[in-house]
């Protein structure tokens, strides 16, 4: 790889790389969103990535998941490129939840995790159209998993309210399961407790670390230090575009650049709120 | 509300009903009609008599003792109920109060002229707007679930009794007013006024929790109710409206709510705005043209029926295809103007006889008429010693289109192609983030929309025998897309109910026919403001459609503005 990552990781790899990207830069017309990013996401590890607001975190994603297609560099999953379509790289194995909550709000709850079942369905318009009984297993089939993974994320009760219904932190926990209905290998989180209080992030924080237990790998956009340094095997930080630095939680913490990038002043508070 | 409010309301409440009774009992004109019976009963007697109760009158009159009851016993639900009797009593005494005073030359004619005084309409007027009032105070109480149980083959009764008060119904609105045209002019404004009735007495029913616990009962009896549902539709031939005309006109819904229910694919399921749906049944219909046999077609081929409606299915399919294509680039407004386009290229190509296929300003005439051994589709049967009219069977068959396009539309929706439909219209991008193929699955939509409208224009082209350019203008497609908003998007009784209103109106509103478009405007507007969800609206969309939900922009009125015609 020709930019391999310079940064000295505080402990080895958890596991083997799943996802790695690659010098990623995107520029739109005269503005360089992201800048030869790179970064190499682990089996069950969980990546935190924080920087100011405008740094480029939701950027990355989009190029990640194939919304955009980066000016330069390539994003590969397991040493396969990935392709720029956001359905393929679903296909793939890498899901996602979006900054605003983007749900399906008038399908139910459950009908929203079917959606995300829909990659790993085979049936198609004519088998739609017969109903037939390979068409009945896949329907039950997908019906038990969506069942399985509201619990998981303890929507049960509400599998049959319109997503639009549902209590805003309901709704982020139902944007993770209809993600994880698609059986992902890595599951980005585009900052999935904002907006939460205390008891909800905690309980998301939690929730995380389940996702890990099942084997996935998660990439999460966070502001929320606790959250950070509490659950997050290593952090990239990105200021402007470009990876400040990047390590486990602690070295990130101490790091002057990163209290400098954030507050514009010394140490002295880091580990307090420095939201942007 | 508190206890004197509650009081008062009560006596307001009463105080309409009364009115309102008072009212049907008043004569209602100070002249006589000079056009004939209106409706339908001695004219001198209806509307000086005191006591002509018939037609509308017995209408108000229901209304009046109903709301008088309501008004007195609590029941749950009173409120909503009484508001439904309420705007029923308001909109008859003003459409016959309307009807008369125009016919009778000014307001002399529903109050006091030449020693004669009618004010029955005005009164019931009075009556009915007072409930409205006494129910529009205070909170609406929320719609009674009921949870009735019974044996299942008692509630299988009463579904079948059910269903059949509805064909019924169905019946009376089809053939209230009579044939249209200049031989009767009083049929619009006694259908406006039955269909308001209808109405209103449906709003009650539904108000009253009746109708949901009726719609659970279905639901409990999925198979039985869709077995005697399509036996009520096949049963209509039986009824009052087993004539000739009314067998025509039933099958020209037909077509419609077929072609509807493939509209409501592309609109109401995947959210994609199609404009110019209509040329899909025309290029289903001049397909079966020019393959039956009809020696205006240049082809001169004569194929059997059934190859012909499957053949003229695939050609619409893959012409949805072609035009659906641009959605894999084109979103929204922009994809509405494409199939707007296409629409106009579809209509001035078979204007012009371009490739000689669909005879130009000649049309094509001479399509002969369906036959089954040796019987043909448009004669008269007897079957069993009882006589049906002619063009039954052509009613028999489009049943059972309609029922096939049903059957299609609600298996798709309940499926993995259904969901992704519905996610792409809910939301693309997330959609898409979701592994939905989103290009491949928006054709697919356009594809088997086109393909339902394709059949029914295969129908259409041997019902009519005639087929030409004309009857698949611009306005077509906007009538058909309202039919489908009207009626409710997504939802199968939406899109027929939707088109069976608006394609019946036309055929009763003849007299009318200078203010047609403009009446069917302002109805549209008002169904927009005040029930944007349709007639029978999606569960789903019942939801989306919550206060405080940013509801999405309708373009039909915009879009009626601009039709001119």
């Amino acid at each position: 790889m020709p930019d391999q990552p310079t940064v000295d990781f505080g402990r080895p790899l958890v596991g083997e790389p799943v996802l790695h990207a690659a010098a990623v830069s995107m520029r739109f017309g005269g503005l360089t969103a992201l800048k030869d990013v790179s970064f190499t996401l682990a089996d069950r590890e969980i990546i935190g990535l924080i920087g100011p607001n405008g740094a480029g975190k939701t950027t990355l994603f989009n190029c990640l998941t194939g919304l955009y297609t980066p000016t330069s560099g390539s994003v590969a999953m397991r040493g396969i490129p990935l392709p720029p379509d956001p359905a393929r790289v679903t296909e793939r194995g890498v899901a996602r939840t979006f900054q605003n909550i983007r749900l399906f709000p008038s399908m139910t709850a459950e009908e929203n995790v079917l959606v995300g079942r829909h990659v790993r369905m085979r049936q198609g318009a004519l088998s739609s159209l017969l109903h037939g009984p390979a068409f009945r297993r896949s329907e039950a089939e997908a019906a038990r998993r969506a069942g399985e993974l509201l619990a998981f994320v303890g929507l049960t009760r509400s599998s049959g309210e319109p997503a639009g219904n549902l209590a805003y932190g309901d709704q982020r926990r139902l944007e993770i399961a209809r993600a994880l209905a698609t059986d992902p290998e890595v599951l980005l989180l585009d900052e999935p407790t904002a907006g939460m209080n205390a008891q909800e992030t905690a309980a998301t924080r939690q929730l995380i670390s389940a996702v890990r237990a099942l084997g996935i790998s998660v990439v999460v956009i966070e502001h929320d230090t606790k959250f950070i340094f509490g659950t997050c095997d290593r952090v990239v930080v990105l200021v402007r575009g470009e990876v400040l630095v990047e390590g486990t939680p602690e070295r990130v913490r101490g790091d002057p650049r990163v209290v400098e990038a954030y507050l514009g002043a010394p140490p002295g508070g880091a580990g307090g709120g420095w939201h942007g | 509300m508190n206890a004197t409010e509650l009081v008062n309301s009560t006596a307001l409440r009463v105080a309409g009903g009364l009115l309102t009774i008072t009212g049907t009992y008043l004569p209602w004109a100070t002249f006589v009609l000079n056009d004939g019976p209106y409706p339908a009963k001695a004219t001198l007697e209806f509307f000086r008599e005191p006591f002509g109760l018939a037609g509308y009158r017995a209408h108000l009159l229901a209304f009046g003792v109903a709301a008088l009851v309501f008004a007195l016993v609590a029941v749950p639900g009173q409120g909503r109920i009484l508001r439904a009797l309420g705007a029923g009593v308001v909109t008859v005494s003003v459409l016959n109060g309307l009807w008369i005073t125009v016919d009778g030359g000014g307001l002399g004619a529903i109050t006091v002229s030449d020693e004669d005084v009618a004010f029955g309409a005005p009164v019931a007027l009075v009556g009915g707007v007072l409930i409205l009032a006494a129910s529009a105070r205070g909170r609406a109480s929320d719609v009674p679930a009921w949870q009735w149980r019974f044996p299942p083959w008692w509630e299988r009764l009463l579904l079948l009794g059910v269903l059949v008060l509805l064909l019924v119904l169905v019946s009376a609105v089809l053939t209230s007013g009579g044939q249209g045209g200049a031989a009767n002019v009083y049929a619009g404004a006694v259908f406006l006024s039955f269909l308001a009735a209808a109405g209103a007495g449906m709003g009650a029913l539904h108000a009253s929790g009746l109708s949901s616990w009726v719609a659970a009962l279905s639901e409990r009896h999925r198979g039985f109710g869709i077995g005697v549902l399509l036996l009520c539709a096949l049963a209509l031939p039986f009824t009052g409206a087993g004539t000739e005309y009314w067998m025509t006109v039933a099958a020209n819904i037909g077509v419609y709510a077929a072609a509807a229910i493939g509209l409501n694919i592309v609109v109401g399921l995947a959210g994609l705005l199609d404009l110019g749906y209509i040329a899909f049944l025309g290029i289903g219909a001049f397909v079966a043209a020019n393959l039956s046999g009809a020696a205006a077609s240049r082809i001169g081929l004569d194929l059997p029926f059934p190859l012909v409606m499957v053949i003229s299915a695939v050609v619409a399919g893959l012409f949805g295809a072609v035009v659906g294509s641009p959605t894999l680039r084109v979103r929204g407004d922009y994809l509405a103007i494409v199939t707007l386009a296409f629409g106009e290229i579809f209509v001035r190509s078979a204007q012009n006889d371009i490739g000689g296929l669909t005879g130009g300003s000649n049309a094509i005439p001479g399509i002969p008429p369906l036959s089954l051994f040796g019987h043909g589709f448009d004669e008269k049967l007897v079957i069993g010693g009882v006589r049906v009219a002619p063009g039954v069977l052509y009613y028999v068959l489009i049943v059972l289109i309609v029922a096939g396009a049903m059957l299609v539309f609600a298996n798709l929706k309940n499926s993995r192609l259904g969901r992704a439909w519905i996610a792409i219209r809910e939301d693309e991008d997330a959609a898409r983030a979701m592994g939905v193929r989103t290009g491949s699955t928006k054709i697919l939509a356009f594809l088997i929309g086109a393909m339902l409208a394709g059949m029914a224009g295969a129908f259409y082209a041997h019902k009519t025998a005639t087929v030409s350019y004309e009857s698949f203008r611009f306005i077509e497609s906007v009538t058909l897309l309202a039919a489908v908003i009207l009626g409710g998007m997504g939802t199968i009784p939406g899109a027929v109910l939707g088109a069976s209103i608006l394609f019946v109106l036309p055929e009763k509103l003849r007299e009318f026919s200078d203010y047609r478009l403009l009446l069917f405007g302002i109805a549209l507007i008002l169904i927009m403001r005040f029930r944007p969800q349709g007639l029978v609206p999606d569960t789903h969309r019942r939801a989306e459609r919550a206060p405080g939900r940013e509801e999405p922009t309708v373009v039909l009125p915009a879009v009626l503005a601009k039709v001119g015609r």
